[in-house]
C-alpha cells in the first residue's frame, strides 16, 4: 500500500519545527556567543546532549513528561487542553529539541566568528540590542544560518528514535516516513520501503548537495 | 654625542640669546642658546645640567696657549685611535671623563698623535647644547 | 569637558597589570595616547566608551557622569555621545559606505550625511560596500561613521597605522578640519610621533597601567628637553657604517636626510625607530630657492 501521508507528515514536521526552532535558536545562539556568564558550560552541554544522547532516551523522558498521568502533562491537559503525547504538536516539542544543536550550533559559530567590533561599533551608535542582531550581525552570517536551517530540517527529517517513542505511530497524524518504512519492512513489503526511501534519500540529498553549493559559492558563478 | 655633567655658574642674557656658564670639574665650559631663563625653565643658577656636543665638532689641538677664537677648551689624553681612510676617531681621557672625537686621518698624522699623548679638545661654544638632568 | 579616574586589573599574556590613571580634558582638546602595546591605551578608549567595566573609578563628561562605581553609575555604550574608530575599523560589511554612515543618522539630519559624504570625498565610493574599497577608503568610512552621531567625543584607535604617508596626511587634515567644524574633543591612540605632534594638543604616555609623562608634545618627545632649536622627529630608514662613523638615513615627513653619529649611538638605533633630530640654530644655512 503506497500512500504520500507519511511524506507529508514528515515534511509538515520538519519545516514547522525548523521555523519556531530558528526563532528560538537566535536569542539562544546569540547569548551562548557574547555571554561570560557561569551557567553558559552548562547551557552549552544540554544543547549539545541531544548529539550523542540515543534518541529513546529524550523519547522515554518526553513520554513520562508529557503523559497525562504525569502532573505536568495533566496541567497541560486541564489548563491548556493541549495533549502533546502521540500528537502533532507533541511531536514537534520533542523534534525541536532533538534538533536543538543543529540550529545553534552553526548560528553560534557564525556569531562568534564575527569581530565583537561590529557589535560595539553598532552599540556605540545608539543601536540597542536586538537592532544589532537583526540589522548587522543575522545578515553577515547568512550561510550560517542556511546551514542551521539545512541541517535542522534534514535532522528532524530523519528522526526515528524520538518520534517512536512520543508520537506512537497514528496514520495520518503522526506515522513520519522513517516509521513508516520500518513498518513496511517489518510488513516484508519491501516495495513501499523502497519508495519511502529513494524519496527520503533524494530530498536530503538535494537539499544538502543546495547547501554546499551556496556555501561555497559555486552558484556564484552562475549568478553573475 | 659627548656628555658632559655640569652644573650653571652663570647666565648672561641678551634680548632671546643667552651665553649659559657650566661649572664641570674645575673648568667652566660655555654654551650660547636661544632661550632665557623666561622660556627655559631649568636655565637658572645651580641647576644640573648635561652639555652636549657632537664627536665630529671636538677640535684637538697640540698642549700650550694657542691664538684661537675657541674658549671651550678640556685638556686630555689620547686613549685610542681607530683609523679610517679618511675619518679617525679618537678617544680621550679627561678630567671630565671619557670624550669622543672625529678628525680627519690626515689630521691624526699631522699632529703625530698616538695613545698617551697630551691635546686640549676644544669645542665652539655655539655648538654646546643644554639639557636638564 | 572631561574628567576620568579609572582603575582596572587588567591580564595579559605578561600577567596582571594594575590600570590607574586619572586626566582632564578640556571642550575642543585632542589628547594622545602613547606608549608600548599592553600599556593599556586601548582598554582606556574601552572603558571611556563602555566597553570594558573599570573595577574602579568615575568618567564625568560635559557635567555628565557616565560612569562612577561609587554612585553605581554605568551608562551603556549606546548612551554615551561617542564617535569611536576602531583599529579593524569594524565597518559592517552587509552595508555600502553609505548605509554604513546611514545607520547611525539621527532623524532629519540628511543633509548632514551628504555633508560628511562630501567633506570624507566618499561621493563616488558611498555605494560600495567595505570590502570593494582600500585601506585608505574604509579609513575614511570608519572616519565619517564616527563623526555620523555628531558626538562630543571621539575616540579614535590606532586609525592610520595601516595608511600610507599621503594618505595619512590627508586624513590628519580630514580631522583636524572635523575638529575645527565641529569641536570635537579628540582622544586617540597613537604609535607615530609625527601624527601625535599633528593632531595632538596634549600627550599622555602610558608605561604598564599609568600614565608617566603628560604634557604638550613638544614637551613630552622633546625627551630631555634639549635647548637646540632645530628638531624634527623622524624615522630611521637605514644604518650604514662608512669607517669610524656610522650615517643615519632618517624620513622627516615626506624628507629624507642623513645624519652622522658615533659607533655606540648607532648601536641603540634600528631601522624604524622614532627619533628626535635636533642641532643648534647656528649650524644650518638657508638658501633662497
Amino acid at each position: 500500500m503506497l500512500e504520500g501521508t507519511p511524506l507529508k507528515i514528515t515534511f509538515e514536521l520538519a519545516a514547522v519545527t525548523t521555523v519556531l526552532l530558528f526563532f528560538v535558536s537566535i536569542p539562544l545562539a546569540f547569548w551562548l556567543s557574547s555571554s561570560r556568564s557561569r551557567v553558559k558550560p552548562i547551557i552549552e552541554t544540554l544543547v549539545s546532549m541531544p548529539l550523542v544522547l540515543p534518541p529513546t532516551v529524550l523519547g522515554f523522558y518526553f513520554l513520562l513528561a508529557f503523559s497525562p498521568s504525569n502532573s505536568f502533562g495533566q496541567w497541560l491537559d486541564e489548563w491548556l487542553g493541549i495533549q502533546l503525547i502521540f500528537s502533532f504538536p507533541g511531536l514537534v516539542i520533542a523534534s525541536m529539541v532533538y534538533s536543538l544543536p543543529f540550529m545553534v550550533h552553526p548560528i553560534q559559530s557564525g556569531l562568534a566568528s564575527l569581530p565583537t567590533s561590529l557589535k560595539e561599533a553598532s552599540y556605540l551608535m545608539g543601536k540597542s540590542r536586538f537592532t544589532t542582531l537583526y540589522k548587522i550581525l543575522l545578515p553577515n552570517i547568512k550561510s550560517s544560518l542556511l546551514t542551521g536551517i539545512v541541517l535542522s530540517f534534514a535532522h528532524t527529517v530523519g528522526e526515528f528514535g524520538v518520534v517512536l517513542m512520543i508520537g506512537g505511530n497514528i496514520p495520518g497524524e503522526t506515522r513520519v516516513a522513517s516509521i513508516a518504512i520500518y513498518d513496511q519492512v517489518e510488513a516484508l513489503n519491501y516495495e513501499a520501503a523502497n519508495f519511502y526511501s529513494m524519496i527520503l534519500f533524494a530530498i536530503t540529498f538535494t537539499i544538502l548537495l543546495l547547501v554546499y553549493l551556496v556555501n561555497g559559492g559555486y552558484l556564484k558563478k552562475f549568478w553573475r | 654625542m659627548n656628555k658632559v655633567k655640569g652644573v650653571i655658574s652663570g647666565i648672561e642674557v641678551s634680548g632671546s640669546l643667552s651665553l649659559v656658564s657650566v661649572h664641570c670639574g674645575n673648568r667652566v665650559l660655555k654654551s650660547i642658546i636661544i632661550d632665557t631663563p623666561d622660556t627655559l625653565g631649568y636655565l637658572v643658577q645651580g641647576a644640573d645640567v648635561e652639555l652636549l656636543f657632537k664627536e665630529t665638532e671636538v677640535v684637538i689641538a697640540k698642549p700650550g696657549p694657542l691664538d684661537i677664537s675657541l674658549q671651550n677648551r678640556i685638556p686630555a689624553t689620547v686613549f685610542s685611535i681607530s683609523k679610517g681612510e679618511l675619518l679617525s676617531s679618537l678617544i680621550l681621557n679627561s678630567e671630565l671623563g671619557k670624550l669622543e672625537s672625529i678628525i680627519s686621518t690626515a689630521a691624526v698624522t699631522q699632529l703625530k698623535l698616538e695613545p698617551g699623548k697630551v691635546v686640549q679638545a676644544m669645542v665652539k661654544l655655539n655648538e654646546m647644547m643644554l639639557s636638564p638632568c | 569637558m572631561i574628567t576620568a579616574e579609572l582603575n582596572k586589573k587588567l591580564w595579559s599574556a605578561q600577567g596582571g597589570m594594575e590600570l590607574a590613571l586619572r586626566f582632564d580634558l578640556g571642550t575642543g582638546e585632542s589628547l594622545t595616547l602613547y606608549g608600548d602595546s599592553g600599556a593599556g591605551k586601548t582598554s582606556t578608549l574601552r572603558m571611556l566608551a563602555g566597553l570594558l567595566p573599570p573595577d574602579s573609578g568615575r568618567i564625568v563628561v560635559g557635567g555628565e557622569t557616565w560612569y562612577d562605581a561609587d554612585k553605581n553609575i554605568d551608562l551603556p555604550p549606546q548612551q554615551r555621545d561617542i564617535g569611536f574608530v576602531f583599529q579593524d575599523y569594524a565597518l559592517f560589511p552587509n552595508l555600502t559606505a553609505r548605509q554604513n554612515l546611514l545607520y547611525g543618522l539621527r532623524k532629519g539630519e540628511e543633509d548632514f550625511l551628504e555633508e560628511l559624504i562630501a567633506i570624507s570625498g566618499l561621493g563616488e565610493l558611498q555605494h560600495k560596500k567595505p570590502g570593494q574599497l582600500s585601506g585608505g577608503q574604509q579609513q575614511r568610512v570608519a572616519l565619517a561613521r564616527a563623526l555620523v552621531r555628531k558626538p562630543k567625543l571621539l575616540l579614535l584607535d590606532e586609525p592610520m597605522s595601516a595608511l600610507d604617508h599621503q594618505m595619512r596626511n590627508q586624513l590628519q587634515d580630514f580631522l583636524i578640519n572635523a575638529q575645527q567644524s565641529y569641536g570635537l574633543t579628540i582622544i586617540l591612540v597613537s604609535h607615530d610621533l609625527g601624527e601625535v605632534i599633528k593632531l595632538s594638543d596634549r600627550v599622555a604616555v602610558l608605561e604598564s597601567g599609568s600614565i608617566c609623562k603628560v604634557g604638550s608634545p613638544a614637551e613630552v618627545f622633546m625627551q630631555h628637553k634639549i635647548s637646540g632649536k632645530f628638531q624634527f622627529s623622524g624615522r630611521v630608514l637605514h644604518i650604514q657604517q662608512e669607517e669610524v662613523v656610522w650615517i643615519i638615513t632618517l624620513l622627516i615627513a615626506t624628507n629624507v636626510v642623513k645624519v652622522v653619529v658615533s659607533e655606540k649611538e648607532s648601536r641603540e638605533l634600528q631601522v624604524g625607530d622614532q627619533v628626535v633630530v635636533a642641532s643648534k640654530a647656528f649650524n644650518p644655512i638657508l638658501n633662497k630657492v
